[in-house]
Formats: C-alpha cells, structure tokens, sequence
C-alpha cells in the first residue's frame, strides 16, 4: 500500500520532475497519483508542470549524422588476422623451400649487391662533392640572410606545447 | 543480434563483430548525442561527445564485466563527464558576449511561434543554465533516467538531484516565460 504524501511534497515533486508520472520518484509515484485523484490543488500544480514540459519538448533533436556513423564504424574494432591458409606452391618454390627451408641465402645477398652497385654508379654521376671548412664559409658566407636563417634554426625556441605532445 | 543483451553485444564488439558494433549504435548512438545535444547546445559538438564515448566503448570493450553495471548508464556517465569537462574548458575561454542571446527578438504577442524558433529559444534556455542543473535536467527530464541513475552519474545524493532539478526548472521558467504563454494561448485558441 502506498504511504499518503502532503500536496506540499506533491508541489515539490512536480516542481523538480514535471508533469509526467514516469519522471516521478518510483517509490513516491503512486501516493502522488492518489493525491492527483483527489486534490484539485494538485491537479493545478499538475497543469502548471505541463505548461513548461510542453515548452521544454520543443528542444531541437537532431539524429546521428551519416559521417558520425561511418568514421566510428571504421574505427571499430577488427576481428584477429587470420593466418591465412596456404595458396598451392609452385613446384619450384617447393624445391627451393626444400633446399633452403628458412629461405634462400642468394636473396638477401643479391640485394646487397644490387645495393652496392646503385650507390657506385649514383656516386660516379652526382655533382655532390665533399668541401672542406673555407668552402663551407665561402659558400654560406655570401648571403646574411642565410647566416640568420642558421642561426634561426639553432636558436633555443620555446615550442608551443601541442607541438611536443 | 538485435534482440542480444548489451552485454552480449559488447562482447561481440571486443572479438571484433562488426554487426555487434552496428546494432549497439542503433541502439545508444542517438541517446548519447540527445543528451550531448541539451549538455553542449550545438549537433557539432554533440557529435564529437558522442565519437568521444563511443570509441571509448570500442578501446575498453574487452574490460567490460557484464551485470557490474547497466551499459545504457554507463554510456550517459561517460557522456555527462565528458560534457562537463568540455563546458568547464569553454567557460575558460569563452567570451560572454558569444553566449546564446535569448532576449532578442521577442514575438509579438499574437504572432504564433515557429516551431524551429521555439526550439532555438529553449536551447539557449537551457545553455543560459548552470551545468549541473542543465546537466541535471538533460538526464532526468530529456534521457528519462531515474532520479537514483541521475544521482549516481553526478555522483551526489538524490536529494541534490532534486535540488538541481527545481532550480533548474524554475529558472527555464523565468526564461521561458514568453514561450510558455504563447503555447498557453495557442492551446486557448484551438480548444
């Protein structure tokens, strides 16, 4: 059975929740609806809470953009890789892998070689020589300009603290 | 999947269900921006909130303990404090002068109010609001969560739940004074 609530708590009720007995307290709803059955003064406080309800329903609601959706369904969280089942080998990669079963020592060096012969021949065609000191100053020295720049770049500058982050 | 608990479906999340993730959206996504909506004032910022507690749920989903508390919850908790963190910034940065002007413009009295204009008007209200009581109204009145639920994501007594809540009413209905009379006329008029 529901305990008898005065219409001064019924005022406070509605006055925090509103109109709608939904909102109310669960274990003060029903003494309140009883009241309501029988107080005309409470069915006033009622009507005055369902003035502003009314108003306060009129907030703009907006659904989920599309966008929202899709960029958090692409930052979704992915199943486990799968090792991927075996695709049929060739009969020779099956011999190499044979001969060789953690893989050909030809491979890695042949790419040393390739490696080693690009660096001589980009080296025998570039225009990029080794100066010494004086070259150095005699090439920046030219341009003022130039020296601000470098000093510029070495300066202690305070980062904006995003940057580091 | 439709019809799995949600505790189910965060779990299906963590091992990386796709349609897990889907229908968990459908289910909370449009909550959580409401209720960003009425905190923030803006759909912009509401969205942002949302991602926000969303990619949380992806990145902890594999920690959720199913039955330890009520998902839907946890979602508005998560979403209430990120709002209030973000109002706390703003309130540091913005100027009065970029505050909702709910003043201006008033209607005349016989002119009926456009529904876009009445909702502009109770949004700026409810910006005009401190953020507790905003926040208090936003859960209780427009999420429709209980005043115990309320009082936990604040993380007061429901006694102050209470107290948010009158004083947060009374001065929408100061602010909304116009408004609340001119639907009273118009109720008025078509009875």
């Amino acid at each position: 059975m529901n305990r008898e609530i005065s219409l001064e708590r019924f005022a406070a009720i509605v006055d925090a929740y509103g109109a709608s007995p939904m909102r109310w307290p669960a274990d003060e709803r029903g003494a309140a609806e009883a009241l309501l059955a029988i107080s005309a003064d409470a069915r006033a406080l009622l009507d005055e809470a369902r003035m502003l309800d009314g108003v306060l329903a009129a907030a703009p609601v907006e659904v989920p953009s599309d966008a929202l959706v899709a960029r958090l369904m692409a930052a979704r969280p992915r199943p486990a890789t799968p090792v991927p089942a075996g695709k049929p080998r060739s009969i020779f990669r099956e011999l190499i892998s044979a001969i060789w079963p953690n893989g050909s020592p030809a491979i890695p060096a042949g790419a040393l070689a390739a490696s080693i012969m690009l660096g001589i021949a980009l080296g025998s065609v570039s225009e990029i020589a080794v100066l010494n000191g004086s070259q150095i100053a005699a090439a920046s020295g030219e341009s003022e300009a130039d020296e601000r720049l470098i000093a510029l770049a070495l300066a202690d500058i305070d980062w904006p603290e995003e940057w580091i982050q | 999947m439709q019809e799995a608990s949600d505790d189910k479906l965060v779990a299906a999340v963590a091992r990386g269900d796709g349609q897990a993730c889907a229908v968990l959206m459908q289910r909370h996504l449009g909550r959580i921006v409401a209720l960003a909506r009425r905190m923030m004032g803006n759909q912009a910022d509401a969205e942002e909130v949302a991602q926000e507690v969303f990619l949380r749920v992806w990145t902890n989903a594999e920690k959720w303990e199913p039955g330890r508390a009520q998902f839907g919850t946890w979602l508005h908790r998560v979403a209430a404090n990120l709002c209030l963190d973000r109002l706390r910034r703003q309130r540091n940065t913005v100027d009065i002068d970029e505050m909702p002007d709910l003043v201006s413009g008033d209607p005349a009295p016989d002119q009926r109010l456009e529904a876009d204009e009445l909702a502009a008007r109770v949004e700026a209200a409810l910006q005009q609001l401190p953020e507790r009581q905003r926040a208090a109204i936003a859960l209780s009145h427009y999420q429709g969560l209980s005043n115990i639920e309320t009082a936990e994501i604040l993380e007061v007594s429901v006694e102050a739940v209470e107290s948010l809540l009158s004083r947060g009413r009374r001065q929408l209905r100061t602010l909304l004074a116009t408004e609340k009379d001119g639907l009273l006329r118009s109720r008025e008029t078509s009875a």
